[in-house]
């Protein structure tokens, strides 16, 4: 079985290359991209190994996806965006200030970048990097989700809230209370509900998209740096950056139903098909979590420092 | 790690001094910029068991650590208790124990308030753990934190490299001055 998982995983992989769209979403071993922010390297993961890497510019932290498969990453300090286009070489974007959190639109026209010391967010022209607009947010806006009716999502990490953004008007519509220190964000796969980890409180804000308020905060472990969420939608996947763990939250209980033991400092995670990806910012690599047994198993090698993971089956976000 | 907006007012005069009006909204608190790493160890002639009662006190690292001038913990070795660990060069830190296990030996804290006199650096936390190593003992002693000025510009004393220095340093004296607490008293 796991044998021919692997065998379906190349094949797809093969196939699709760099440009790997959503169609395979539901296939076993989804590529899945890495960014260390010591190591300053994009890695491609697929089928249980690195199978290509892009070195960057210094310090690359936040990375998002559109349609077409460019990913766009940010560095903090280096006040710039990269975007990595299949089959080109990486391309600088100069940006103001200091750019954390960012999404893209699911064309690749803007990018909306979030400015941690500038306490907002800007809408950015991908192809000149020309600032198109900006909207104020909370303070040390951390990290940010589009959804697809172009509305976005800010986690403002030292307001304890998130900002909600019509991208059209880069207007603020709504504001929302969190748990303490909001920090990373998903969606769930029907766009109902936002999941909001908050690193400090040690929980997660389930935020109603349709009336923008908070619907409950449940614990979910220590320091919860990093969410995601089953392509079923049917659990959360949190990750604990002070218990080297992975706490999993059933939806429709919001209780925890298993926790599985993954590296040092996990930050960033994605879900890749039955498979979810976690990167462990200390031990300079990605645990493979099997989904239907909620355990480790494989740990996958990469430059330092990683943060980021994302999975380049999901929809453009 | 608890940082209420009230602090950032405390650390304007120590920044003020470098910094751009533009970098002090997020210096305080910022995590975007690249956290740094610490990874420490020693080996220690003393079995495991040895070590963790000299080591395992959360409040009591003033009678290994050199560098200490004096400790106080708030309770016992249980989640949520603060120390406050006064340094023989100036600076007070205030740290928060996340996770005690005396069954594997190893204790998880963070830092609660900061304190540029005491360590150039905005937010840490940290994990201390003793593993048996031949007849003795291996003491890692690993660890995450920010800079002392997270804006774009740091100047130099709050920059990565100067909180690198600072805690390798802070790290080092320790695990040498536990070696010596322990193996002194095991040879006596």
């Amino acid at each position: 079985m796991r044998h021919l998982r692997l065998i379906a995983a190349l094949a797809v992989a093969t196939a699709a290359g760099i440009t790997a769209g959503t169609a395979a979403a539901s296939a076993a071993g989804d590529p899945v991209w890495v960014v260390s922010q010591q190591g300053a390297e994009l890695a491609r993961i697929e089928a249980g190994t690195v199978a290509g890497r892009i070195p960057l510019g210094p310090a690359p932290v936040a990375a998002a996806t559109d349609r077409a498969g460019r990913l766009y990453l940010t560095h903090p300090d280096g006040r710039a965006v990269t975007v990595v286009a299949p089959g080109e070489p990486p391309r600088r974007l100069p940006v103001p200030e200091q750019a954390f959190g960012l999404a893209a639109s699911p064309d690749g026209a803007h990018l909306y970048v979030g400015d941690w010391s500038g306490d907002r967010v800007l809408k950015i022209a991908a192809a000149t990097g020309a600032v198109e607009g900006a909207a104020a947010v909370g303070r040390d806006p951390a990290h940010l989700v589009l959804d697809r009716r172009g509305r976005l999502y800010v986690a403002d990490r030292e307001s304890r809230q998130v900002s909600v953004i019509d991208t059209g008007t880069m207007a603020r519509v709504a504001v929302v209370p969190t748990g303490e220190a909001p920090f990373a964000l998903a969606l769930a796969p029907d766009e109902a509900s936002l999941y909001v980890a908050n690193v400090r409180s040690g929980d997660l804000t389930v935020i109603d998209t349709a009336t923008l308020r908070a619907r409950a905060t449940v614990p979910a472990g220590r320091m919860p740096y990093g969410v995601a969420v089953t392509g079923d939608g049917s659990r959360i996947l949190v990750t604990n950056q002070h218990a080297a763990a992975v706490t999993v939250i059933d939806t429709a209980r919001l209780e925890i139903v298993a926790t599985v033991a993954v590296g040092p400092y996990p930050e960033g995670i994605a879900v890749a098909g039955p498979l979810a990806y976690v990167a462990n910012w200390f031990s300079d690599d990605v645990s493979v979590i099997d989904l239907a047994a909620w355990r480790e198993t494989a740990r996958i090698k990469v430059a330092e420092g990683p943060r980021t993971v994302l999975a380049v089956g999901e929809p453009a976000r | 790690m608890r940082m209420p907006l009230a602090l950032v007012p405390a650390l304007v005069p120590a920044l003020a001094a470098g910094l751009a009006v533009v970098g002090l909204a997020g210096a305080a608190l910022a995590h975007g910029p690249t956290p740094q790493k610490i990874d420490q160890s020693i080996v220690i002639a003393a079995p495991p068991e040895a070590v963790w009662t000299v080591v395992g006190d959360f409040g009591g690292i003033g009678r290994w650590h050199p560098d200490v001038a004096k400790a106080e913990a708030s309770g016992g070795n249980v989640e949520g208790t603060t120390r406050r660990v006064t340094l023989k060069a100036g600076g007070t830190l205030v740290e928060g124990l996340d996770e005690w296990l005396a069954d594997g030996r190893t204790y998880s804290y963070r830092m609660s308030d900061p304190d540029l006199k005491a360590l150039p650096v905005s937010s840490y936390s940290a994990t201390l753990t003793v593993t048996p190593d031949g007849t003795g003992s291996k003491v890692s002693w690993i660890g995450r934190f920010y800079r002392g000025d997270t804006g774009n510009e740091p100047p130099e004393n709050l920059s990565d490299e100067a909180g690198r220095a600072a805690m390798n340093r802070y790290f080092a004296d320790g695990l040498k001055g536990l070696k010596a607490a322990v193996e002194g008293r095991t040879t006596h």
